[in-house]
């Protein structure tokens, strides 16, 4: 993915910053790579460049580690993200069906952003909130006993302050369900 | 003075100065929200507002606190109340009018809402206690006694509990008469494969080297389990005061708490106790005056449920993809920076202060011989009261689904218990009266994993089950070894074959060689324990197999290629056109006469029109094996069908 | 048969002629990866089959390298490697010197699939480098490439990325090798037990 203008000097200086914070040894690689995450959003080629010439590790390690865990994300996420519960209660109270729910209304799959960068949908293995299943964590908010009436409403919710804010409407819209 | 004295009056004084300020909370009205992740799943956020808004507003001298879980989750929002002259009460299912109610009904005028309240917490002459309720017969807590009634996030309402006691008389012993006090409680860790914490502690503490390491294990992944959560959202001290007491003994000086990502409630809740720990010499240089120095950092993990296992825990805390490693060495000898270390689990060390403060016998008095204490479940599914139960060890899983879990919902039969998450299995009816503990699950093809327990009705398809859990496996498996990252995706392709009618009749004694192998013959505890959702599954189960493969039906009407939605005629009441305005898809449609009917292949099964259809009607079906799809709709169809 | 105390018992019976199938197995590396699962061993007094690389080999160890229950467990490791393992020998470089052969050959075991379904995925040959090309579809991911990268010739250009059935060898963002800091020192070559790493016939 290439860069805008701008972006190279933005994720150099937040990198410097974070790695300011944390000693330069091999165990606070994941550390580091998690504040850098909650910085920039996602873990760009650069940033983890950076970052293991900081560590003196080659830089096939960092990204070793980067593909690793489900939490690492190699490319920028959508403004809002949609995790959902995919534990155990929450596919017996059905979960799958909350999930393809989602994917139908924003045309996407779990793994992707919309085109227009707003949503990304991920699978969470279980936020621990299994007597309230199906779980659905929306930007940072668990909702419980999700429906997919209940998917509507909440991409709704979004739809609503986003007009409200004058921005232009999304994709996620009456028509686009039709089709 | 000696040592010993001035660690029990360095406790003493900090007890005194907590009681002190607890006691001075039960002069006014006390509020306490339960505000754990689950009670904020349910608005618990929104009622814990409504009560400081109108409190604020009326200018009322209350104190309104946030507490962690009472474990009654079907019940979240969970709010109660201390009032001077009453028995403290606990609400259910508070809403933003019910607290709202609370406030002017029972904390200005005198009137408690009894038709609200679930339970009083202490014996009184008014109102039933939850030890009247069934599951408070059959409950024993020990871990989970004070989650929700304290603030987690004040270490004096910890202290004032006798908290950090147990510290202070460990350090007032030497560290191996400790070691002698666990190992003789017999205590057996709570991780799931129930190896005795004494054995572990003592290969540790004898271990050579100068440089050791404790490390707590709070990467609770199983997808269905969430006691540590709790415990680490409603009583972190509990587990810290453990943590301190086993570096005491094996003679740590650094310890970690490795939390799951997901859990970002828990890390701050931990993070403030450590705070507060250090602040009265709980944590850091000479311990409550003591000369041993010893300190926590939190380590959050990433993603990986493999984490969970020791030796990728290990590698993932040194910086590395958490790859499990050859055992031998264990940690206990070669640990975190090869040095000798000691992982316990959460609820493992969350019984240890326990244990210290009232010894060893008294916790083997608890519980069967060979697994004493309690275990502690996460009860979720179809059972009516979902939540956190902690009963003695060798209790049947009768009395847990019935007498504490309140039967299942709707009175529908039980099928099956699934134990133990994708290490565990799925133990069917016969096994109800099978006396909970490490070595009878075992013996039934299942395990005590972390401790989840999902029930299952006849509405869950076994094989379903199966694949679920080694859809979960297999994305899980770190990839390394041959028998998990090719051995699993083999049998979650067969499993998908199977749910989607393409199962052929070899399929279910390949799938059972195969899950005997990769058992065998993969590295580490995750590839070892992912076939035995498969094995219980074929063992107790296999009919629901063969339906699938030799009939293309899906018994339970779960698998969603295996089943299609159907409107009956008769029951259909013409009028009412809720199934329409549910449908996501506008799949259904009304008929020239006014009966309403299913495009089968606009239908994405998303059972929508299921729950919308009202309960005078039930007109909406399922039915398996599918109806052929010739284009167009159900009703010429239906009748062909139910022939 | 006598050995160092403490050495491992793969390659004790190696040096002793005796065959056990292997992959993953570094002689010189500290710790064994213990990977590819394919070295099992029954040791009388132990309850079940266990890996020769990691066990040290002791005084009057009972050993058998071939047991019903062993035979079964390599027979199912190795039928799990082919599945995901693009076959045709004839078209590749290693034919007549791959590891998978010579299993095949010592233990009587066929170089087709029997009952499982075939796993590979169509990725690309890389042959962008001069001398060699990495074909991923060969790969068996035993690691030893990655460790004579990282410990031996120390150019750290290579490693595991991603996991489970996505776990591949690949350099920094999984660009072709030449565009990696790959030095073409060929070390990793040489030490690939299958197909997947083969120098260029000139």
């Amino acid at each position: 993915m290439d860069l805008q203008d701008g972006e190279a000097e933005v994720i150099r200086a937040e990198v410097d910053g974070v790695l300011q914070r944390h000693g330069l040894e091999r165990e606070n690689l994941i550390p580091i790579l998690q504040d850098v995450q909650s910085r920039l959003g996602y873990l760009p080629k650069e940033a983890m460049q950076q970052i293991s010439e900081a560590l003196k590790i080659p830089e096939v390690d960092v990204y070793s580690v980067g593909t690793f865990y489900n939490q690492f994300r190699l490319n920028p996420p959508g403004k809002h993200q949609i995790k959902v519960c995919m534990g155990t209660a929450c596919h017996m109270m059905g979960g799958h069906i909350i999930l393809e729910s989602f994917e139908r209304r924003l045309e996407i799959k779990e793994g992707e952003t919309t085109p227009d960068r707003e949503f990304s949908l991920e699978r969470v293995a279980c936020v621990g909130c299994c007597a309230l299943a199906p779980v659905v964590v929306v930007d940072e908010k668990v909702e419980a006993k999700v429906s997919p009436i209940r998917v509507d409403g909440i991409l709704l919710a979004f739809e609503i302050e986003s007009k409200k804010s004058g921005e232009i409407e999304k994709p996620v819209e009456e028509e686009g369900r039709m089709q | 003075m000696s040592a010993t004295g001035t660690i029990i009056q360095a406790y003493e004084s900090l007890k005194k100065a907590a009681v002190i300020k607890v006691e001075a909370l039960k002069q006014k009205p006390l509020v306490l929200v339960g505000t754990a992740t689950c009670g904020r799943a349910a608005g618990a956020l929104n009622v814990l507002q409504t009560f400081r808004d109108e409190i604020s507003c009326r200018s009322l001298d209350v104190e309104v606190k946030e507490v962690g879980c009472i474990g009654h989750c079907y019940a979240e929002p969970v709010v109660i109340i201390a009032k001077p002259g009453f028995p403290a009460l606990c609400y259910g299912s508070v809403d933003e009018g019910m607290a709202g109610r609370l406030v002017t009904d029972f904390l200005i005028n005198d009137d408690p809402c009894y038709e609200f309240a679930m339970a009083a917490l202490e014996p009184n002459d008014q109102f039933p206690t939850f030890a009247d309720f069934p599951r408070g017969v059959y409950e024993k807590k020990i871990i989970l006694a004070d989650c929700g009634l304290i603030d987690p996030e004040d270490i004096d309402h910890y202290i004032a509990h006798d908290g950090y006691a147990a510290l202070a008389k460990a350090l007032s012993m030497d560290p191996a008469e400790v070691l002698e006090e666990i190992k003789n409680s017999k205590l057996r860790g709570r991780g799931g494969a129930g190896f005795p914490t004494g054995l572990k502690w003592e290969a540790c503490r004898n271990a050579s080297g100068d440089q050791k390491y404790v490390i707590c294990n709070a990467d609770e992944g199983d997808p269905g389990a969430f006691m540590d959560r709790a415990i680490l959202e409603s009583n972190p001290h509990q587990v810290l005061e453990g943590l301190i007491i086993a570096a005491y003994t094996v003679g740590a000086e650094q310890g970690y708490i490795y939390v799951r990502a997901e859990y970002p409630l828990a890390v701050t809740r931990i993070r403030t106790a450590l705070e507060q720990a250090r602040e009265r010499h709980l944590l850091g240089e000479s311990i409550l005056g003591s000369n041993f120095n010893f300190d926590i950092k939190i380590f959050q993990g990433s993603g990986a449920f493999v984490c969970g296992e020791e030796t990728a825990l290990i590698a993932s805390i040194e910086g590395f993809a958490g790859v499990p490693n050859h055992r031998p060495p264990y940690p206990a000898h070669a640990g975190l920076h090869s040095k000798p270390t000691v992982i316990n689990n959460v609820k493992t060390l969350s019984y240890v202060p326990h244990i210290i403060r009232n010894g060893s016998d008294w916790f083997k008095s608890i519980g069967t011989p060979d697994s004493p204490g309690t275990a502690v479940f996460a009860l979720a599914g179809k059972v009516v009261s979902t939540g956190l139960a902690e009963v003695p060890m060798g209790t049947t899983l009768r009395t847990l689904v019935y007498d504490v879990g309140n039967g299942i919902k709707e009175d529908k039969p039980f099928k099956a218990v699934q134990i133990g998450g994708p290490s565990g299995g799925c133990l069917p009816e016969s096994a109800l009266d099978l006396p909970i503990d490490f070595d009878s699950l075992q013996q039934a093809g299942a395990m005590m994993g972390s401790g989840g327990l999902v029930v299952l009705d006849e509405d869950d398809c076994m094989v379903e089950i199966a694949r679920f859990f080694l859809d979960f496996t297999q994305k899980e498996s770190c990839g390394k070894c041959t028998f998990c990252r090719l051995g699993t995706k083999q049998m979650l392709d067969i499993l998908t074959e199977i749910t989607e009618g393409r199962g052929k009749p070899e399929d279910i004694d390949l799938l059972w060689e195969l899950a005997e192998d990769i058992k065998a013959g993969s590295l580490c505890g995750l590839g070892k324990t992912a076939p035995n959702p498969v094995l219980t599954t074929i063992r107790y189960f296999r009919h629901e197999y063969e339906a699938h493969i030799q009939e293309g039906r899906c018994p339970a009407l779960m698998c969603k290629e295996l089943i299609s939605y159907a409107i009956i005629p008769e029951k259909c009441s013409k009028l009412c056109n809720v199934c329409i305005g549910s449908c996501p898809v506008e799949a259904i449609y009304t008929r020239d006469d006014m009966l309403k009917a299913i495009y089968l292949d606009k239908c994405v099964k998303c059972n929508s029109c299921m729950v919308a259809c009202p309960p005078q009607y039930k007109a909406v079906v399922k039915v398996s094996p599918p109806i052929v799809e010739r284009g167009g709709s159900q009703d010429e169809q239906l009748s062909n069908h139910n022939n | 048969m006598r050995a160092p105390e403490g050495e491992k018992l793969l390659w004790v019976a190696l040096d002793n002629g005796i065959y056990i199938p292997h992959l993953c197995g570094l002689r010189e590396a500290e710790r064994p990866a213990a990977s590819c699962r394919l070295c099992f061993v029954e040791v009388e007094g132990l309850p079940n089959p266990v890996t020769a690389c990691t066990l040290p080999v002791s005084e009057g160890m009972l050993v058998h390298t071939r047991t019903p229950r062993v035979d079964r467990l390599v027979r199912t490791g190795f039928e799990l490697l082919l599945s995901n393992h693009r076959l045709r020998c004839g078209k590749c470089e290693k034919n007549k010197n791959c590891e998978l052969q010579k299993i095949a050959r010592e233990r009587g075991l066929k170089l087709r699939l029997s009952r499982l379904r075939p796993l590979i995925s169509e990725v690309p040959v890389d042959e962008s480098p001069k001398t060699f090309k990495y074909d991923p579809g060969r790969c068996v991911l035993c690691g030893r490439c990655v460790w004579v990268d990282h410990h031996q010739a120390k150019v750290g250009a290579i490693g595991f990325i991603r996991r489970g059935i996505s776990r591949k060898i690949a350099a920094f963002g999984d660009v072709p090798l030449a565009e990696s800091r790959c030095t073409e020192c060929g070390e990793c070559v040489k030490v690939c037990p299958v197909g997947a790493l083969a120098f260029k016939e000139k």
